[in-house]
């Protein structure tokens, strides 16, 4: 079940986004939390300090890669397997749940 | 699972960042410029083509409140999957820096998310239990 959460910027969907991963993985699913905002703000909401997010190494700029699919569209796509990127990638956040964040610094040039 | 929190307005969603979910939650408060907003983006993941929409009323204060994010959805045809009131638990929480569901695992906000996970639970044609 992959999911993505949207709204306004103080429409609270951080909240409801980092909420709901955490009453999922609390029921026992596999669930990965992703902060796809330049402004990441997810972290708190699903219990991982400030701090040990920001110090998450930043994502290498040839972590995605172009490739054009069989009807010839462009898609970018990861260069390294999804559990592998996760695994390096990840924060453990708490039981069955793992934050990625997007937006660090040294993720540039892909905008 | 995955539960990806997008940039916040409309740019991921326009670029087709989200185009690969499954299920998009969209959240608006009861108040005409973010519906407004939740119309556009509802609009969008239309012609994105993603196989699930739905709306989340967020910081519901009033009956007057609900029933303009009710006859919101019911207008535009935009399933809501949950109703979450205001509630300063999420105030506290972040003035704290802690998580809302460590803070106040019973906040009223809180138990409104849990239904909407179980909406999301039950909705799904694909979910197994162990799975991601």
């Amino acid at each position: 079940m992959k999911t993505a959460v949207a709204g306004k910027g103080g429409s609270g969907k951080t909240t409801i986004a980092g909420t709901l991963a955490r009453i999922l993985a609390e029921r026992g699913f596999r669930v990965v939390a992703i902060d796809d905002d330049s402004n990441p703000n997810l972290a708190l909401t699903v219990g991982v300090a400030a701090t040990a997010a920001s110090a998450l190494p930043g994502l290498p700029r040839d972590l995605l890669e172009q490739r054009v699919d069989a009807e010839g569209n462009t898609r970018l796509e990861l260069s390294m397997p999804a559990e592998e990127f996760i695994d390096r990638f990840g924060l453990a956040a708490s039981k069955n749940l793992t934050l990625l964040v997007m937006g660090q610094p040294s993720h540039g040039g892909s905008g | 699972m995955t539960i990806v929190d997008l940039e916040a307005g409309l740019e991921h969603l326009s670029r087709g960042t989200a185009r690969h979910v499954q299920t998009l939650l969209i959240v608006g408060e009861p108040y005409f410029k973010s519906l407004e907003t939740a119309h556009r983006s509802f609009t969008l993941a239309q012609d994105l083509g993603i196989a699930r929409v739905r709306m989340v009323a967020n910081k519901v204060r009033t009956p007057r409140d609900e029933a303009t994010v009710r006859e919101f959805a019911t207008r535009h045809g935009l399933p809501l999957a949950a109703v979450v009131p205001y509630d300063e638990a999420v105030v506290e929480a972040d003035e704290r820096g802690v998580a809302l569901i460590e803070y106040r695992p019973d906040a009223p906000s809180v138990e409104a998310i849990r239904r909407l996970a179980d909406t999301l639970l039950v909705d799904t044609t694909d979910h197994a239990p162990a799975g991601t």
